[in-house]
């Protein structure tokens, strides 16, 4: 218990010590190294805590909870201090509702002794830890070598690096807060925080822009956060109890906190019609991007409404959340194929799969619940991975945009490959992603036929956007040698890293399957589903091995067969009706009239069919429908 | 009916199967030749395309095309054994959307136009039948007492033609495009068609383009296997009803112009997924 | 063609049209209608040298299309053979006195079957490309007697086709 309880000091309250000493404004190799130190003790304690951990709730002693009660009006007066300076009337009214529920609550709320407060340290939560921990540390390195770069280019509005590194690794105790707490004021507590993190991350860099995205995501997250304050209240004063699992535990007559936590999810996973934020969000530097927004920050919605999904099972709510996930799913697939800006086709991917992380938690059945878990592990490690591989190519080429990524198999090799990688397992059957889509599909079928179709339209959508991306920045012509493109060194360390990463989690898939989510599912689920279902989950493991060999063995089988046949002697230009031009490495130009050179652009975003605007004017309002409807339903 | 799963029987259906894709695919050239008063080449010929396409010299522009061009066939003869052993229905689907795939990825990896807008085209076209097939797998799903096996079909005693009609039609179109057979042989320009000059295999040459000819066969043999599935007992009803598809799909292409991906895509998503869902959703009730 | 072994069983065709004036196009193109039929022999018309083992040339070379006949045979993989039909690419034709006209393709390629015709007749076209279809085949397996390196296909005369004696293709 002991060791338990040493671990997650230091994983919610280490990061914030380290990141508060970076605050002191410590330059160069110290800094340098009091990141490396936090990195390091919270990946130690992240990967130490499933293998310490006795899996049972701990209860914190009283004082915890007083904390809590004073730091939550802390946290929406910040909020209301920056709606002020901001000038925005959305933020400050909220916050001021939020402040009105808080008193409320003092007022009102649960007299008599003050309760312990509970923290939940389940396989759920184990998941998130070592995922925040992990990947989260790792990206913080990353940053490191991505900083130096980017504070010779920043605009000289953009706040210090100090102040960035701070707020990065105080991110990450909260977030580890915040997937370890069950009582709710705490939790709320850390999801402010994490908002306000969020804004200043993307404002970091100062511009006009920059402020505009970091006022939007603002907003809409306070949005949540009053949605939350509001289920809060209702709890402590309608039902008695402020810790999550007794709340869920009273049954479907708590349903509209339930709902209203629920609301908070969609808003901080950018769900539609919430996810304009996470769109103007990626005008943050890519850490941010990669840490924040798509594997972690994003993830806490996941987590929430994972957690909340046994609660929601066999209500009427539960259509609605798997109906709204699964329309955020495949509109945002749909999205994706317009946009040729590489960070927003990933934003848009990313929320596209958190719909289906939501919609997996509606239909709550043991495979779904199944599915959700294989999503939200494999989804955040290569989505991390392929963020901070359009950072690392666009400060080396200039340009985040899809189009002038041809020919990158030559000029940058490794991040090349390693995007490759990232984005193949993204797609391709053995790897984890696929397992999740497939387990996805498999559940909808059995229990939820309404939302299986848009299931199966956006996951036809999301071959689409990253066959066109991996096509384009493969083509290359032969070259006899390759040279390792020059990047930082703290940047390529972390990249191999994370693509080792994905391919081990690829191939250890099955194990993973078996020694984790088969029994997060059986414990989230316990009686509420026939039997059948539970043996559906060791089918899954039978069809892991198939393609996963029959892949090594054609990869390997075609390198052996090929090498011998690769003599320069056998190379030819592609055929261009015999008027080559050999000089242009990456686009197609042939010769024309007067022998003057044509150069081709190829390139498909069918804006009339996918442009953002056409389909955001008709997907908002449906979207806005739905989030009505789910709070429509509850009345009776 | 279900084949066992041992490496002997696997061995022999990677050799056997080809040769009746190429004989297939023969017939068909030969029934096309008929049709337009022609005499046409010895039903064999495919294959003699491929052996003489074997001791050709290999030329390549890149090296990546030969990795897709390996991916390709192995996740097509995956697939197959998939379908013959009668695995899970979702991940053979998969498996062989990755087939295909993957020769999409060997056509945009070399620096041609004309398979790079191949490639495009192949995949607006795979975008336009993926749904469907999905919702044929999730029918044979609800029509085979909740199971998603690929041997329940083989082994229902009602006939699958007779519970998934439209779905059945449906997939006839699927049928066409994955045949690459007008009017929607818009984007690899199989055999004589030569709008983008052979699409996605133009920078293939020699064995490579050998191994993308025997993919195709073993796609051939797999999509006859497939719809001998819908009715799988007695069998040669199955049988008989796949060489009638097949002979459907030669006429339809003798009959018909080529149609853009637009319209193929646009019609996909309307007419053959309304009846795709129409017929998912009698089911449903049906079962309820 | 018993052997199946042999490359005369699946010859591929690519067709260059140098500087003619369409006419041999016309009628090699008529080679793949119903009325003669190439497929019958496996032959396939592509368009894409990367995959044809038959380049057939049409019009005679100029300075402008030299390179562009030279990069198209060379996109072509081995074993390949060059047709050159009809006289404009046998030996620059009626245009061979021309400014800009460099001569025949044998300028510029090694050409193994020559059909002379202004146009070529079908029949002489099919003959000329199943000749080369077996000199592919004596190439690729090493064995090329002098012989048949380069053939000459002899056109019907009029004065015989009056006489009613071939309707096929002549033999040289």
């Amino acid at each position: 218990m002991q060791i338990q309880e040493a671990l997650i000091a230091a994983l919610v309250l280490g990061p914030i010590l380290f990141g508060l000493l970076i605050l002191t404004g410590v330059k160069g190799p110290a800094r340098t190294g009091l990141i490396v130190l936090a990195a390091l003790s919270t990946i130690g304690a992240g990967v130490a805590l499933p293998v310490y951990t006795n899996l049972s709730n701990m209860v914190l002693p009283g004082v915890v909870t007083s904390l809590g009660s004073v730091l939550e009006p802390l946290m929406i007066l910040i909020i209301l201090t920056i709606g002020y300076r901001l000038k925005s009337w959305p933020v400050t009214i909220m916050a001021l509702i939020q402040l009105a529920f808080c008193l409320a609550g003092f007022v009102w709320g649960h007299h008599g002794d003050t309760p312990d407060t509970l923290l939940v340290v389940d396989k759920l939560a184990m998941v998130m830890v070592m995922i925040v921990s992990v990947i989260g540390s790792l990206i913080a390195l990353y940053a490191v070598g991505y900083m130096k770069n980017h504070e010779h280019h920043a605009p000289h509005t953009a706040a210090s690096t100090n102040r960035f590194f701070t707020v990065l690794i105080v991110f990450l105790g909260l977030m580890n807060g915040l997937v370890l707490v069950d009582n709710m004021k705490w939790l709320a507590i850390f999801w402010e925080g994490t908002t306000l993190c969020s804004f200043f991350l993307i404002g970091y860099d100062g511009t006009t822009e920059a402020k505009a995205s970091a006022r939007r995501a603002i907003t809409l997250n306070v949005l949540g956060g009053l949605a939350m304050s509001a289920g809060l209240f209702l709890a402590e004063h309608r039902f008695g109890s402020a810790n999550l699992s007794e709340v869920m535990a009273k049954g479907p007559v708590t349903l509209l906190p339930i709902a209203l936590l629920v609301l908070a999810t969609m808003t901080k996973s950018a769900q539609m019609p919430f996810q304009s934020w996470l769109l103007g969000a990626m005008v943050a530097p890519t850490p941010v991007s990669a840490l924040l927004h798509s594997s972690t920050m994003v993830k806490a919605g996941s987590y929430l409404i994972l957690r909340l999904s046994p609660s929601l099972h066999d209500t009427p709510l539960a259509m609605m959340v798997a109906g709204a996930g699964a329309f955020t799913f495949v509109v945002t697939s749909a999205l994706a194929i317009g946009q040729s800006n590489g960070k927003k086709v990933l934003a848009y991917s990313t929320i596209a799969n958190l719909g289906l992380i939501v919609c997996c938690a509606g239909i709550g059945t043991p495979l779904a619940y199944a599915a959700g878990v294989t999503i939200l592990i494999f989804h955040a490690i290569s989505k991390a991975l392929l963020f901070l591989c359009v950072g690392t190519i666009e400060q080396t080429i200039g340009s985040r945009d899809i189009e002038d990524m041809s020919g990158l198999l030559f000029k940058m090799p490794l991040t090349t490959n390693i995007a490759i990688i990232g984005m193949i397992s993204m797609m391709m059957p053995p790897c984890g992603m696929l397992i999740g889509k497939w387990m996805a599909i498999e559940s909808a079928a059995r229990s939820a036929p309404l939302v299986l179709i848009p299931l199966v339209l956006g996951s036809a959508l999301t071959i689409f956007f990253w066959a066109k991306w991996i096509g384009r920045i493969t083509t290359a012509s032969y070259h006899g040698k390759y040279t390792i493109e020059s990047i930082d060194a703290w940047m390529r360390t972390v990249l191999t890293v994370i693509a080792s990463g994905v391919i081990m989690a690829s191939v250890f898939a099955m194990p993973i399957y078996v020694l984790v989510i088969k029994p997060m599912c059986l414990a989230a689920c316990p009686g509420g589903a026939p039997g059948m279902e539970i043996s559906i989950l060791d089918n899954v493991v039978d069809y892991m091995g198939w393609p996963m060999l029959v892949v090594i063995g054609a990869i390997v089988l075609s390198l052996v067969a090929g090498t011998p046949l690769f003599k320069p002697s056998r190379l030819r230009l592609p055929y261009l009706c015999g008027e080559n031009i050999d000089s242009d490495e990456t686009s197609c130009a042939f010769r024309s009239i007067a022998d003057a050179p044509v150069v081709t652009r190829l390139s498909s975003y069918y804006p009339p069919l996918f442009g953002e605007a056409k389909i955001t004017a008709w997907g908002n309002p449906l979207a806005f429908l739905i989030i009505i409807s789910l709070f429509g339903v509850l009345i009776k | 009916m279900t084949l066992p799963a041992n490496p002997l029987t696997i061995v022999l259906l990677i050799l056997i199967v080809p040769l009746f894709g190429a004989l297939l695919s023969g017939i068909d050239r030969r029934i096309t030749a008929r049709s337009q008063g022609r005499i046409g080449p010895p039903l064999l010929q495919p294959l003699y395309d491929i052996i003489k396409l074997l001791r050709k010299e290999p030329l390549l522009t890149n090296r990546a095309q030969v990795v897709y061009a390996h991916l390709h066939l192995a996740f097509m003869v995956l697939a197959m054994l998939l379908l013959v052993f009668g695995k899970d229905s979702l991940m053979f689907l998969f498996v062989f959307a990755f087939s295909t795939l993957s020769l999409v990825l060997g056509g945009m990896c070399v620096r041609s136009p004309y398979s790079r807008i191949g490639s495009q085209r192949e995949i607006i076209l795979m975008v336009a039948y993926e749904p469907i097939l999905i919702l044929l797998m999730v029918g044979f799903y609800m029509a085979n007492n909740h199971s998603f096996q690929l041997s329940a079909p083989m082994m229902s005693p009602v006939p699958m033609l007779l519970v998934l009609p439209l779905l059945f039609v449906a997939f006839l179109v699927v049928l066409a495009i994955k045949l690459q057979k007008s009017p929607f042989d818009v984007a690899t320009s199989h055999h004589a068609h030569q709008e983008i000059v052979k699409g996605i295999t133009i920078e293939y040459s020699g064995p490579y383009l050998a191994i993308l000819e025997l993919a195709h066969f073993y796609e051939l043999a797999l999509l006859f296997f497939f719809i001998v599935l819908f009715w799988s007992s007695p069998i040669w009803v199955g049988i008989l009803l796949a060489s009638f598809s097949f002979f459907l799909m030669t006429v339809v292409d003798n009959l018909f112009a080529r149609l853009t991906t637009h319209w193929t895509f646009k019609f996909m998503w309307t007419s053959a997924l309304g009846l795709a869902v129409t017929n998912i959703l009698w089911l449903y009730w049906a079962s309820k | 063609m018993t052997n199946v072994q042999k490359f005369n069983k699946s010859p591929w065709v690519v067709h260059f049209n140098c500087n003619s004036c369409n006419g041999c196009d016309i009628e090699f193109l008529a080679c793949l209608t119903p009325l003669y039929d190439l497929e019958r022999f496996g032959i396939l018309h592509v368009g894409n040298p990367k995959h044809a083992d038959v380049l057939v040339v049409t019009g005679s070379v100029n300075h402008r299309n030299a390179r562009v006949l030279r990069n198209v045979y060379d996109q072509m993989p081995d074993p390949k053979v060059v047709v050159a039909m009809g006289v404009c690419s046998s030996t620059g034709g009626i245009f061979a006195d021309g400014y800009n006209v460099l001569g025949g393709i044998d300028k510029v390629l090694p050409v193994d079957v020559f059909v002379p015709g202004c146009p070529a007749r079908p029949e002489a076209m099919i003959d000329g490309i199943l000749k080369a279809a077996q000199i592919l085949e004596a190439k690729h397996s090493g064995k090329t007697p002098l012989a048949m390196k380069t053939m000459l296909i002899r056109t019907p005369t009029l004065a015989s086709a009056a006489a009613g004696q071939e309707k096929g293709a002549p033999h040289a």
